[in-house]
């Protein structure tokens, strides 16, 4: 494995660090919970990375999302918006509108033919919209986070949830079981009310087809269901959804080691 | 810089050290010169941002803008004690909303000036507003007991007047002048707090010291006040450089020298001539004019609406405006703040995004 530029995404949630080639495929990553301790956290990644390829000598590594200034070990940061456009661009060969939820924020890019960021919105004001909303509404409802989508989809009908904000949908769901709701229209109802969010972003930038999904939240097939009913686009996803925010930024990093 | 800025508070001693009378004023059109010629000193009132809210909350619905929550609050905790008058001109709902809460609620010592500003830019608005500046004229006048003659009032438009046009020079030499955005901006707010007169010293000593330009990502600031001010050293921090501004502090307020020999109808001209301001009724496709022409004077690559949460005027054009201008091949992006909290992380990315965006 001969490893020429490294990208790290720490997210909210998550931390990814991706290993590319010369010739800018993935070729290791590994991905952990975040910790607070950032720098630390890196440095326990570049040890990794050390005991299977020897030296990091000449490895330029870049670093990206929500605690990207925290990376000490980075030559540059650069955002996750310009990043997650990159990655996507690169494996998927083309441009679209890119909906990328992460755990505490979600992000409508437009990237366009050339790979560039053409336009962008951010949902980060609000844990609403985010991945946030379903892990919470999941941790009240009891339902293993993995499970939510699966469990989602068995429903036969659906509830309307009114609720925008994280905290009273919360307060929603309670008064719903206590008035004998079930579980998998109430979990079809928070999906769709998380998706309505998201889409209005996309409609604030103006929807390029195709439409383009990354972020952890892409192993809930209910999400990518409701984004494909609600916008009537089908969906098409990278290889790797929750890595692109870390692969764009290795390929920036490969390009700056060519510079 | 070679001489510091005086600070607001530095100004309003130095001004009550002399005897003389301040006035508090709300954003955003008015005519300075009116107040001098009554020796009265206007202190422009941008919020102030950073303080307890709670006092001004009580009185306020929440989806009312941070710069009237703040200023209420301000007053409430003693903070507008030095002024005399209170001006509040009828800029939006708003500051409509605050003028009635003052005069029928609060009723501060002292005296509540409402000022009615006309919507549009032709002959009738100039008239209605040499009118209301001939009404606020007689209010002042019974107030002070004061009746400046029309010489006194031509004079100080004049020096008024000079004071803009040297306003004018600094935005247009801004790019050859070196200044960090922070500096830029601090240098031109001033206008809202120091006598005519002190601002064109500073400006004339400004503009005669030579720098070397300073390379950036062009950009313009729009907007109403760019608070809290550290979003500027965020800018410079990120590589970008603020090339040309439509902020209502600022560069919407680059009032031009009036024509006619009345007073009253040349302080109304010099209004009235002021770049387009949604809140005073500009048609968007006058706004996207604008702007368009700006950008290419100044070779900007995009634009930051640095929004205040809630400012109704604003953001009720910026869908259209911003599709308009993204027709013309100028990006934009929305910022919105509340003016009295710290510049939240995510406003730094979507700032640093957005440049790299146009760098890209
Ligand atoms: S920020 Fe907007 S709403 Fe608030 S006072 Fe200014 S113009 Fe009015």
């Amino acid at each position: 494995m001969k490893i020429a530029a490294l990208g790290i995404d720490v997210g909210s949630t998550t931390v990814k660090m991706v290993g590319i080639d010369a010739a800018g495929e993935i070729v290791w990553h590994h991905l952990e919970p975040v910790d607070p301790r950032v720098e630390k956290q890196v440095d326990s990644f570049l040890n990794k990375l050390k005991q299977e390829i020897n030296s990091l000598n000449n490895i330029p590594l870049i670093a990206t999302g929500y605690g990207r200034n925290l990376v000490h070990q980075a030559v540059k940061n650069i955002t996750e918006i310009t990043c997650h456009a990159k990655g996507v661009y690169h494996q998927l060969g083309h441009g679209g509108t890119l909906i990328d939820i992460g755990g505490q924020d979600s992000k409508v890019i437009v990237i366009g033919t050339k790979g560039q960021v053409v336009d962008f919105a951010m949902n980060d004001k609000c844990a609403a919209g985010t991945g946030r909303f379903l892990e919470n509404s999941a941790a009240r409802m009891q339902v293993p986070i993995e499970e939510m989508g699966t469990v989602a989809l068995s429903a036969t009908e659906e509830v309307a949830i009114s609720s925008t904000c994280t905290v009273f949908a919360e307060s929603e769901i309670i008064s719903m079981i206590a008035h004998g709701v079930e579980i998998e229209p109430i979990l079809m109802g928070l999906h769709r009310s998380l998706i309505r969010r998201v889409v209005a972003m996309v409609r604030s930038v103006g929807l390029v087809p195709p439409l383009l999904l990354s972020g952890g939240v892409v192993k809930n097939p209910a999400i990518r269901k409701v984004i494909e009913e609600e916008t009537k686009e089908q969906v098409f996803l990278p290889e790797h959804p929750q890595l692109m925010g870390a692969y764009g930024a290795a390929l920036f990093a490969l390009k700056l080691m060519a510079s | 810089m070679s001489n510091p800025i005086p600070s607001r508070k530095e100004v309003i001693e130095d001004i009550k050290n002399r005897g003389e009378l301040v006035a508090a004023v709300l954003p955003i059109h008015y005519s300075r010169a009116l107040l001098r010629c009554f020796s009265i000193y206007p202190v422009e009132v941008w919020g102030p941002p950073k303080v307890d809210v709670s006092l001004g909350g009580a009185h306020l619905q929440p989806y009312v803008c941070s710069i009237v929550h703040n200023a209420l609050s301000f007053l409430k905790m003693g903070g507008l004690n030095a002024a005399d008058f209170i001006l509040i001109p009828h800029t939006c709902d708003s500051l409509q909303g605050l003028t009635s809460v003052l005069i029928d609620l609060i009723k501060p010592e002292q005296a509540i000036i409402p000022l009615y500003l006309p919507r549009g830019q032709r002959e009738e608005d100039i008239i209605f507003l040499a009118d209301e500046f001939r009404s606020l004229y007689t209010r002042l006048s019974e107030l002070t007991g004061k009746k400046p003659s029309s010489k006194d009032l031509l004079a100080a438009i004049k020096r008024e007047e000079t004071s803009d046009l040297l306003l004018a020079k600094l935005y247009k030499t801004r790019q050859q002048m070196g200044l960090s955005n922070l500096d830029f901006y601090r240098l031109v707010r001033s206008r809202e707090y120091l006598p005519a007169e002190h601002f064109s010293t500073l400006a004339e000593e400004t503009l005669q010291t030579s720098t070397q330009p300073r390379p950036g990502i062009p950009i313009i600031l729009s907007g109403i006040v760019p608070e809290p001010m550290e979003v500027l050293n965020k800018i410079d921090e990120m590589n970008g450089q603020v090339v040309a501004d439509d902020l209502a502090c600022c560069g919407r307020r680059l009032y031009k020298p009036g024509i006619s020999p009345e007073p009253f109808r040349r302080m109304a001209e010099r209004i009235i001539s002021a770049p387009p301001d949604p809140t005073r009724g500009n048609p968007i496709e006058e706004r996207v004019k604008y702007l368009v022409e700006m950008a290419q004077n100044s070779g900007a690559q995009g634009i930051i609406f640095y929004e205040v949460k809630f400012c109704e005027p604003e953001l009720f054009d910026l869908p259209n405006l911003r599709n308009s201008l993204k027709e013309h091949g100028l990006a934009s992006i929305i910022i919105e703040v509340d003016i009295n909290n710290p510049l939240p992380h995510q406003v730094a990315t979507r700032i640093s995004a957005f440049l790299e965006m146009l760098d890209s």
